[in-house]
């Protein structure tokens, strides 16, 4: 208990600090960001001027990042120039649809991942895992740019999946099953570009992870013991190579952030990437803020849900955590 | 007297487990002296506190408290750039020489390189001393480019020596330079050090578990015990007169061997 | 000896290959921004050596293109003229390098020969993905050396003075590594100047991507110079009366040595994609400078993607490049230092 809340201390400050760099980015890039502002015919004069006095330009900025976090705590991220609504639901929405993709193949590139890699580490140096070994190499060498861009085609030719978008036009006048398939349909390509580019190094990981543990005895021991395959396997091999891997969960969840970015805006799928994109094109100040803030949090939470995961797996970090008697050193 | 150590206590700032602190006392009011040319023996069990004195007579770590004096001059507290000028003269030479020399280095490399710290000679000049520095010690100067990795334990700890003398040291602090060796070499290092003393005029701070090694090298032995000296004096004395329960236990628990046939002519 | 083989193979394979794209000029078949616009989204030209009539040529030529009667996009062979490849001849001027002018080509003809097709505007796509890959392939090669230079310089003051500039430095880094690196790509570009001249945009580019990406070098170098640090002979170097810096020089930063170009070899590719994606998306560099990126962005357009497959061929340069830095990092991960993710 005590490692959570000091886990979610972390991270929050953490997320503290993140808010910080990115105001400071803003906030001291070159150029007024306020005079481009003016440039720009959709926004009126009397906007930038109220804007200009509201977050209060002139002033120190301490006290400029000092109202914006409490707005922004207030539930306020600001207003968007581009779609003329204030920002949070708008980021919720668009979220919500990231999560979705992001989730989905999160999960199926570790469930496609961790027996191929178990099977790829039982049969080393055989042909399962040579084979395995070179796929997983040419899909490494694959710039997930291609394979969007690839997949895309093979929708637009094939005419089966959707070339793009989250649902269908006549989505709402779908039953709900119809709905699912929709949606379902509409998922299936940018999620598999997602996989394809997460999983291969997961899968080696993976295989290295647990071929380093195959070779400890405790493992030889149980096999001796009469313990069947697959829970020898599953059960004792995973557990034992949990450290390095719930690590790389964490960090593929990062990856797999970054690559959505790219193919939500490849496939037209409605999330934060595009509306980034949007923003920085349109150079709508709160919204860019926003979605930074927003990936991150994603990231984050992401991290800390690994944090609770190693001290549930792994019996050393619980010791660490809780580790009252005082140590002897020698001189 | 060449060093006189004075009320040494060094202390290390404990771990914090949870809001308790424990602090560490690895010397306790510690004293002692060496004269020229002489050799001391500081024997103890581990954790006894013989390795941070080894440090902090080398200057490789702050007393807390304390003095050393090298030569009547007190060299505790100086900042290190007047230390530069006193380090030549106390060169230390560690346990294990596969740890103390930089793996990638040559041998000529590694004996010369307090030259090249102390940057008075050209390169040619520190080579060409290296390869003196090399026979001295009874290295072929043709190994000059082996890396350590192509040298036994035994030589390895030929070249810690070696390195140890670059700077024409007056005192030599070795701490347990036999423990990484086999028993059959131990002699022959030995043997190299009692021959540089004679020839060089060296003294040693010799650090030690092993207490016969200590009467084979030693004029004066010193037990240590959890930061103390517990007992000090002549060799004949501590062997054979010693009435400290741990001074005993390091008798038993040495190699037996004849004592009075001893290498050590004095 | 295997292994050392194989490693020394990648290497000159991919030493080749940035030949190729350093002498851009040289393969390259025209100049990359002479636009032809009766030959807009031309496909590629196909080689022969057999005329119609079944004769054997020896050397490989091409008909030329021409657009159907009646359509905007639908090229026909001309079979009644055949246009022979020549080796070695001379064209377009260009500066190899950045400064020598020379006008030698590999390869030309005596009409416009297409190897890969023209994009929208006429021009050769196979010159433009050549000299693309020079702007492509540079910036990343710039972008690694700048993040690793500061993830180098601050892992070692991280790790060699500890203390509170440890901490400070460390926590910084966890920032950093906190934002989806491509977020944090866009954040910084967000903020910067829009329209900016190809090579205003270019350095930006580079500079951003260096910027952003010092952190996990300098985690990773802190921790090879924590433990050189402990190291027993650089104790004894301390014994002898050496500076810091002399043991940082000789002692401690020598062990860096592996863990940096495994992880250029990690980084290289992981940077020209990000410039690719920049340029892809509009945020790096602007046309008419090709770059692997701008290359590809027409591709988004679904008239392009469903019609022309030949502008996807500039992201099937990368695949080389990336095989080739994935098996070197590998074949240094396999000799030396584990480099973590």
């Amino acid at each position: 208990m005590r490692y959570a809340l000091r886990r979610l201390l972390h991270a929050l400050l953490l997320l503290f600090g993140v808010s910080i760099l990115t105001f400071l980015f803003a906030a001291l890039t070159p150029g007024n960001y306020f005079d481009e502002m003016r440039l720009n015919p959709q926004i009126s004069a009397e906007t930038v001027k109220a804007l200009r006095t509201q977050y209060g330009i002139d002033r120190p900025l301490p006290i400029r990042y000092a109202h914006w976090i409490i707005s922004t705590l207030q539930g306020d991220l600001g207003f968007s120039f581009a779609y003329n609504l204030p920002v949070a639901p708008l980021l919720w929405v668009r979220a919500r649809n990231t999560l979705l993709l992001t989730i989905t193949a999160t999960a199926l590139a570790w469930l496609l991942a961790l027996p191929i890699g178990i099977w790829s580490a039982e049969k080393q140096g055989h042909w399962p895992d040579r084979t395995i070994s070179g796929v997983t190499g040419f899909l490494l060498g694959m710039p997930d740019v291609l394979l969007a861009l690839g997949f895309l085609w093979l929708a637009v030719r094939s005419r089966f999946f959707p070339s793009g978008g989250m649902t269908s036009v006549d989505f709402d006048s779908l039953h709900f099953g119809g709905q699912l398939y929709d949606l379902f349909l509409h998922l299936v390509l940018p999620a598999s570009v997602l996989v394809l580019s997460a999983f291969p190094l997961i899968v080696r990981h993976v295989r290295s992870a647990i071929a380093d543990v195959l070779h400890c005895g405790f493992l030889r021991a149980a096999e001796a013991h009469g313990v069947p395959r697959r829970p020898l396997l599953y059960r004792y091999a995973l557990r034992a190579a949990a450290n390095p891997l719930i690590s790389l969960f964490g960090f593929s969840v990062g990856a797999l952030l970054s690559g959505s970015l790219l193919v939500e805006v490849i496939f037209g799928w409605p999330g934060l990437g595009p509306l980034l994109l949007e923003a920085i094109l349109a150079r709508d100040l709160f919204v860019v803020i926003g979605g930074v803030l927003a990936s991150t949090i994603f990231l984050i939470s992401g991290n800390f849900f690994a944090d609770l995961l190693l001290y549930w797996a792994d019996p050393r970090i619980r010791r660490a955590a809780s580790f009252q008697a005082p140590e002897k050193t020698h001189a | 007297m060449l060093l006189c150590a004075e009320n040494l206590v060094k202390r290390y700032s404990g771990h914090r487990s949870f809001g308790e602190k424990h602090d560490v006392v690895a010397l306790d009011d510690v004293s002692f002296s060496i004269a020229e040319g002489k050799t001391l023996a500081i024997a103890g069990p581990s954790g006894s506190g013989k390795s941070t004195l080894a440090l902090c007579v080398a200057c490789l770590e702050r007393p807390t408290a304390g003095k050393i004096l090298l030569q009547g001059r007190e060299i505790t507290g100086l900042p290190e750039r007047d230390l530069r000028d006193v380090r030549p003269q106390v060169q230390i030479v560690f346990q294990d020489p596969a740890l103390s020399l930089n793996p990638g280095f040559s041998a000529n490399e590694i004996v010369a390189e307090p030259l090249r710290v102390s940057r008075k000679l050209t390169k040619t000049e520190r080579f060409a001393r290296g390869r003196k520095l090399l026979e001295f010690v009874g290295l072929s100067p043709r190994w000059e480019n082996r890396k350590p990795a192509e040298f036994s334990g035994g030589q390895r700890q030929r070249l810690a020596i070696a390195r140890a003398l670059a700077l024409e040291p007056k005192l030599l602090v070795l701490d347990e330079p036999f423990s990484a060796l086999d028993c059959s070499i131990q002699a022959q290092i030995a043997n190299l050090l009692l021959e540089l003393q004679a020839t060089l005029g060296l003294a040693y701070l010799f650090i030690t578990h092993d207490l016969v090694m200590a009467a084979q090298m030693a004029d004066e032995i010193a037990v240590m015990e959890r930061g103390r000296i517990i007992e000090q004096g002549e060799r004949e004395k501590i062997l054979g007169q010693s009435t400290h329960d741990t001074t005993r236990k390091l008798l038993r628990s040495a190699l037996p061997l004849n004592l009075s046939r001893g290498l050590k002519t004095s | 000896m295997n292994r050392k083989r194989a490693f020394t193979m990648l290497f000159l394979i991919l030493a080749a290959l940035h030949l190729i794209i350093a002498c851009a000029g040289f393969f390259a078949t025209y100049n990359p921004e002479e636009q032809n616009r009766e030959l807009p989204f031309a496909p590629p030209m196909r080689l022969r050596f057999f005329d119609g009539q079944g004769y054997l040529h020896a050397r490989p030529f091409a008909y030329p293109l021409r657009l159907r009667e009646g359509s905007f996009d639908e090229y026909e062979e001309d079979r009644a003229v055949k246009l022979p490849l020549h080796f070695f001849v001379s064209g377009a001027r260009y500066r190899l390098f950045g400064f020598l002018p020379m006008r030698l080509h590999l390869i030309g003809a005596e009409a416009q020969v297409h190897l890969a097709g023209t994009d929208g505007l006429g021009r050769d796509l196979f010159s433009r993905i050549l000299f693309g890959g020079q702007i492509s392939i540079l910036a990343g090669l710039l972008a690694t050396g700048l993040a690793l230079f500061f993830g180098w310089c601050i892992g070692a003051a991280a790790g060699f003075y500890g203390g509170w500039i440890d901490e400070i430095l460390m926590r910084c880094a966890e920032l950093f590594l906190a934002l989806p690196w491509l977020y944090l790509l866009f954040a910084l570009r967000a903020f910067l100047p829009l329209t900016l001249s190809p090579l205003h945009a270019f350095f930006l580019v580079v500079g951003i991507i260096g910027a952003v990406g010092w952190a996990r070098p300098a985690r990773l170098v802190r921790g090879i110079v924590l433990s050189a640090k402990e190291r027993e002979y650089v104790r004894a170097a301390r014994g002898f009366g050496a500076s810091p810096f002399y043991l940082l020089w000789r002692h401690i930063l020598p062990q860096t040595r592996n863990i940096l170009l495994t992880q250029a070899a990690i980084l290289i590719p992981q940077y020209v994609l990000a410039e690719v994606t920049l340029s892809f998306l509009g945020l790096g560099v602007p046309e008419p400078t090709p770059s692997w990126g701008n290359l590809l962005s027409s591709s988004q357009q679904y008239r392009v993607l469903a019609s022309y497959w030949w502008m996807l061929l500039p992201g099937f340069a990368l695949v080389p490049f990336f095989l080739g830095y994935l098996g070197l990092a590998s074949s240094l991960q396999e000799q030396g230092a584990p480099s973590n993710i």
